[in-house]
């Protein structure tokens, strides 16, 4: 069934593009002081890289109020000479549409899926809309793979400072990577390329009434990238910055959005991780570079007193979901000082596994048992900061890459127990 | 001569009327009791297969069930102990229709009321066990909510509530089976206002030092801790 | 436990502090390369469809130092024992199971006894010894640790904490018993704390200083359930098949090793299982059973020792027991005073009168045929007179295992 592009407007729009090369996709909600920017660096990108191939940049917007659609109507470059040798032939289309079904990003992305396919678009991207650091050569790095390499979908790689994603460097990479044996770094990333044929794969998979409509739409596509079989490349975008999240949104109910996804995808794809071993590197594109490490600001004593209430007032449900051995582990970090506090990657990896467990045989509402992770990820989070305070970029990497060899080595425990 | 054996054959010949009236209901409560007890043993077989069946053992390990079936000190499977409580019931309703067949006013009267009261007990079963499952998910969402926001009384709070969801559905069980209404409304009435009075007067009397403090001590904490992470989870 | 008291003749390792079972978890991967580990499980099928055995197999399902797990599976029939299989599938450990009513392991047993070998009644000695043959058989592992399978406060710690001293090749021990304090709201564990010390200490101010009462009092819990052993001990010890089997077992390695070879350690600050049922009027039930058979197996070994059992003797021993046992009572009543525990004194009291009688029993028993002994023939012993036993043993586990 399709959707937004059934509207007589739209199609109207569209008939009129008749087919597209490129379909660059911003999905917003409420962006209109950040979106101008991401929509010049799209248009200058795309001018830039690929001025002899016919582009469509499409906003699918979430019923913003504050005039997003009117910002992409009216941002474009003014002065192309500024980044390009030569001029374009023809101007880029623009199309910005509400998008309907379950409000979400997963949605937004299912109309551009289907422009995509009504177009019959060679290449796609899709860029947030509250990026602050996207420059035209994101499209570059997101659109080359697919259009010369003949990869079917391309992640980004950030960098990063060695505190931040720490939900995707503690759980999502190394569970991800572990479950389908591809090093994808950034599997939430936000920002992804992809092909063709990849949007039209996409679309035939039922999932538009579900979570992955609302909020889990990041990691099912890399996941369905991997586990069916696609060509899976990752571009160096370098520095990810975005406008600060919606502070509202707290930590748990973040937790809870992407690793209840993550561990529904296990659902679906269990015949295929089960026989995966060991994992691949993944290529990857663009100049990778480093930049120096801005100071930041985290109170780890905060994070431990968390980890020590929630200790004091879950200890029924951890020992529930970790069983008598692991817990009293986990009680054992509860009586550590601050200055040695360590979360061992051994039982981290546990912890998420016999989560992931706890969550297939169904053992409490998802909700509440994705939530009632939050104290130990925090206590993990604090444990790592504790640790990698004087560390450089590149050790605090290693020190990740330890723990997805943990989560690779442990992983016969996740499939056996599996049933 | 002959009065006087009439006056003994007469009470006889009301007596073996009388029984023979009697003797054919008697045979059918016997009938009626044979074969509900089978029905209720087949009942109760076929419906602790089904149980095992459809997993009713674990989704009760889940729903909390079987913990409060251990806490009351019952060890069988849940499946089991179901399957005997609907075969007693069973056994009770054969009971009751089987007296019926008598057809002895006093225990009409009584088998009557018996069923007109059993719709009432089937509802009070239903409220008592959506109750609980209820108010179990309700305070585990309290607790989880609360000790993640780094509540230190985030057990006491879920547990508090459950007491009082508690308090609720059974004064809400008591009314629907109607043991005495009147008594279980001013009850419920006197607890839950008891309690409320209780926390007024204990925080606004007796315990204002305590509440000053611990507000203080609560806007203090929120003071030093002003500066939020800059973390960046996802 | 927190105090770090030596008892006696035998080293103990105390709990000190809270130790990272992670920690000791890596260290005993090391030594398992060095010291493979079986472990051995004799379990009766109900403990399976209990709480107990679908925690226990949840915690294995984590630990990863082990080579092998033996499970000895008693009162289970061929569906049963199908449904064990499957429980058993997520521990990562190879586990081999020991079918204890299947028709090959049967013709195990019938062959011992046509050849003259008795290896007692069914129950958890003789399990047990079965399985040691089979880790022997097998000769893939250097250490074999055991434990009861109906523990539902299971904790894999449990486990580690019982190898560690065996498998750790630094340490020269050769058997190691597990202790622990059995307390819940009141406190347990009526047969060691009421029958074994108080009857041992008895012995000892009747026959004086003798070296095996003074090694079976220095363990804090001679009848703990959980031990760990090398497999050279697992062969040339003989086991009682009876309920003597602790007892039994502690004082054939009193006379195979010495003492200072010996271990216990602390394995569990929580420990909770099945409790046996007092059974005051019957000899051949519950913990009535059990405290005749640990006195008997007391009786013999201090006979074969030289001890002279007199009816003199057993007299004293009665009266003697019955004032031990009132102190101890006292003082476990005000042990369970400062702890705030529930304490039951007329269900002690109950208890020592019903293991004064165990005694009186015992001693009558061991009177009127001092040389019957439920000990099973080690394993040197069996395969000297059927020396095929293993290779049959094998096949016949491996062959319920396909």
């Amino acid at each position: 069934m399709k959707t937004a592009t059934f509207r007589s407007e739209v199609k109207e729009q569209l008939e009129r593009i008749g087919q597209a090369d490129i379909i660059v996709g911003i999905p917003s909600y409420n962006s209109a002081h950040t979106i101008g920017h991401v929509v010049r660096a799209v248009q200058g990108g795309l001018a830039k890289y690929f001025p002899d191939l016919k582009a469509v940049i499409v906003n699918s917007d979430g019923g913003s109020s504050d005039g997003t659609m009117e910002v992409v109507h009216n941002s474009s470059i003014d002065d192309f000479n500024a980044i390009l040798l030569h001029h374009r032939v023809e101007p880029i289309a623009k199309i910005a549409l509400p998008y309907s079904g379950i409000p979400g990003k997963g949605s937004a992305f299912r109309t551009i899926f289907e422009i995509a396919e009504i177009l019959d678009a060679k290449a796609c991207a899709v860029v947030d809309s509250d990026l602050r650091s996207i420059t035209p050569e994101w499209i570059e790095l997101l659109i080359k793979p697919v259009l010369l390499g003949g990869y079917d979908y391309v992640s980004p790689l950030y960098h990063r400072h060695k505190f931040d994603g720490t939900i995707t460097n503690s759980i999502v990479y190394p569970l991800t990577r572990a479950l389908y044996g591809k090093r994808v770094r950034q599997p939430i990333g936000g920002d992804f390329g992809f092909s063709g044929a990849m949007a039209q794969y996409y679309l035939t998979k039922d999932v538009w009434e579900s979570d992955v409509a609302r909020f889990g739409i990041d990691i099912w596509m890399t996941t369905t990238a991997i586990a069916n079989g696609f060509k899976v490349t990752q571009s160096f975008l370098g520095a990810k910055i975005h406008d600060a999240k919606d502070p509202g949104t707290d930590l748990s109910n973040m937790l809870y959005q992407v690793v209840s996804s993550t561990f529904a995808l296990m659902e679906n794809y269990a015949d295929n991780w089960k026989s995966v071993h060991g994992s691949d590197p993944v290529p990857a594109f663009g100049f990778e570079y480093t930049v120096g490490l801005e100071q930041i600001n985290v109170n780890t004593a905060r994070m431990l007193t968390t980890f020590r209430e929630g200790l004091r007032n879950l200890r029924e449900i951890w020992l529930e979901i970790l069983g008598a051995g692991d817990f009293g582990e986990v009680e054992r970090l509860g009586t550590q000082d601050d200055a040695e506090f360590h979360f061992p990657i051994g039982l981290w990896t546990r912890v998420i596994y016999d989560y992931a467990l706890a969550f297939h045989n169904k053992k409490l509402p998802v909700e509440h048992l994705i939530k009632s992770m939050t104290p130990l990820y925090v206590g993990k989070t604090a444990s790592f900061i504790l640790q990698a305070r004087d560390m450089g970029q590149s050790e605090a990497e290693a020190e990740i890459e330890k723990l997805c060899m943990e989560f690779e080595n442990n992983k016969d425990y996740l499939v056996s127990n599996w049933k | 001569m002959e009065d006087f054996l009439d006056l003994i054959l007469d009470p006889l010949t009301t007596l073996f009327s009388k029984f023979k009236v009697f003797f054919p209901n008697f045979l059918a409560m016997l009938v009626i009791l044979l074969v509900g007890i089978l029905l209720a043993y087949i009942i109760k077989h076929s419906l602790v297969k089904f149980l095992t069946a459809i997993k009713f053992d674990s989704w009760s390990d889940r729903m909390g069930f079987t913990k409060l079936m251990r806490k009351g000190d019952m060890w069988g499977k849940p499946s089991t102990i179901l399957g005997a409580i609907v075969f007693w019931l069973l056994i009770i309703v054969t009971l009751m229709s089987s007296m019926n067949a008598l057809q002895i006013p006093v225990i009409d009267n009584l088998v009557h009321e018996f069923f007109s009261y059993i719709p009432r007990l089937f509802s009070a079963a239903i409220i008592l066990i959506v109750g609980y499952v209820l108010s179990g998910f309700i305070s585990r969402g309290v607790l989880i909510a609360a000790a993640n926001s780094g509540f230190h009384y985030a057990k006491l709070l879920a547990d508090a509530i459950q007491t009082l969801l508690i308090v609720l559905i059974l004064a809400m069980v008591m009314e629907q089976l109607q043991i005495a209404p009147s008594i279980v409304l001013a009850a419920f009435t006197i607890i839950f206002g008891g309690i409320v009075i209780a926390l007024a007067i204990a925080f606004g009397v007796g315990g204002i030092d305590a509440a000053r403090r611990i507000i203080e001590k609560e806007s203090l904490d929120r003071q030093k801790d002003e500066t939020p992470d800059e973390i960046d989870h996802i | 436990m927190t105090d770090f008291y030596q008892t006696g003749v035998i080293t103990t390792l105390h709990q000190l502090g809270k130790p990272s079972l992670e920690r000791l978890e890596s260290e005993l991967h090391g030594f398992a390369k060095v010291r493979p580990i079986a472990l051995v499980l004799p379990a009766l099928y109900s403990e399976f469809e209990g709480p107990a055995m679908p925690g226990i197999i949840k915690e294995l399902a984590k630990v990863s130092y082990l080579n092998e797990i033996v499970l000895a599976l008693d009162n289970a029939s061929e569906s049963d024992f199908q449904r064990v299989r499957e429980m058993m599938a997520p521990i990562p450990t190879e586990v081999r199971i020991i079918h204890n009513k299947g028709k090959r392991i049967t013709e195990v047993y019938e062959t011992l006894a046509r050849n003259g070998l008795d290896v007692g009644i069914q129950g958890k000695g003789r399990s047990a010894w079965l399985s040691y043959g089979y880790v022997l058989a097998r000769g893939r592992s250097d250490v074999i640790a055991l434990h009861d399978c109906d523990i539902v406060t299971y904790n894999r710690e449990l486990l580690a904490r019982l190898c560690y001293p065996i498998a750790n090749p630094n340490l020269d021990y050769v058997f190691c018993k597990g202790f622990y304090s059995r307390v819940t709201n009141k406190m347990n564990g009526r047969v060691t704390r009421l029958l074994v010390t108080p009857l041992v200490r008895s012995l000892q101010q009747l026959v004086g200083p003798h070296k095996f009462l003074a090694f079976l009092d220095s363990f804090r819990y001679p009848l703990s359930g959980e031990f760990c052993m090398t497999t050279d001990l697992a062969r040339v010890n003989r086991i009682p098949w009876d309920w003597g089997l602790e007892v039994g077992s502690l004082a054939e390695v009193h006379r195979n090793y010495s003492p200072r070879r010996v271990c216990q350690v602390d394995i569990a600050t929580t420990y909770e299982h099945k409790h046996q049922i007092l059974s005051p009027d019957d000899a051949s039930k519950g913990l009535m059973k059990m405290a005749v058979d640990i006195c008997k197996s007391v009786f013999r070994t201090l006979a074969s020792e030289g001890v002279i059992f007199s009816d003199g003797l057993f007299k004293s021993l009665l009266v003697t027991y019955l004032r031990q046992a009132e102190d101890t009572l006292m003082k476990y009543e005000a042990d369970a005073m400062i702890n705030g525990l529930d304490f039951d004194r007329h269900e002690e009291a109950k208890a020592v009168e019903t293991f004064t009688r165990s005694i009186a029993m015992a001693a009558q028993v061991f009177e009127e045929n001092p040389m019957s002994t439920p000990l099973i023939p080690n394993w040197n012993r069996v395969i000297a007179a059927i020396p095929d036993i293993f290779e049959m043993l094998e096949a016949a586990v491996e062959e319920d295992s396909k």
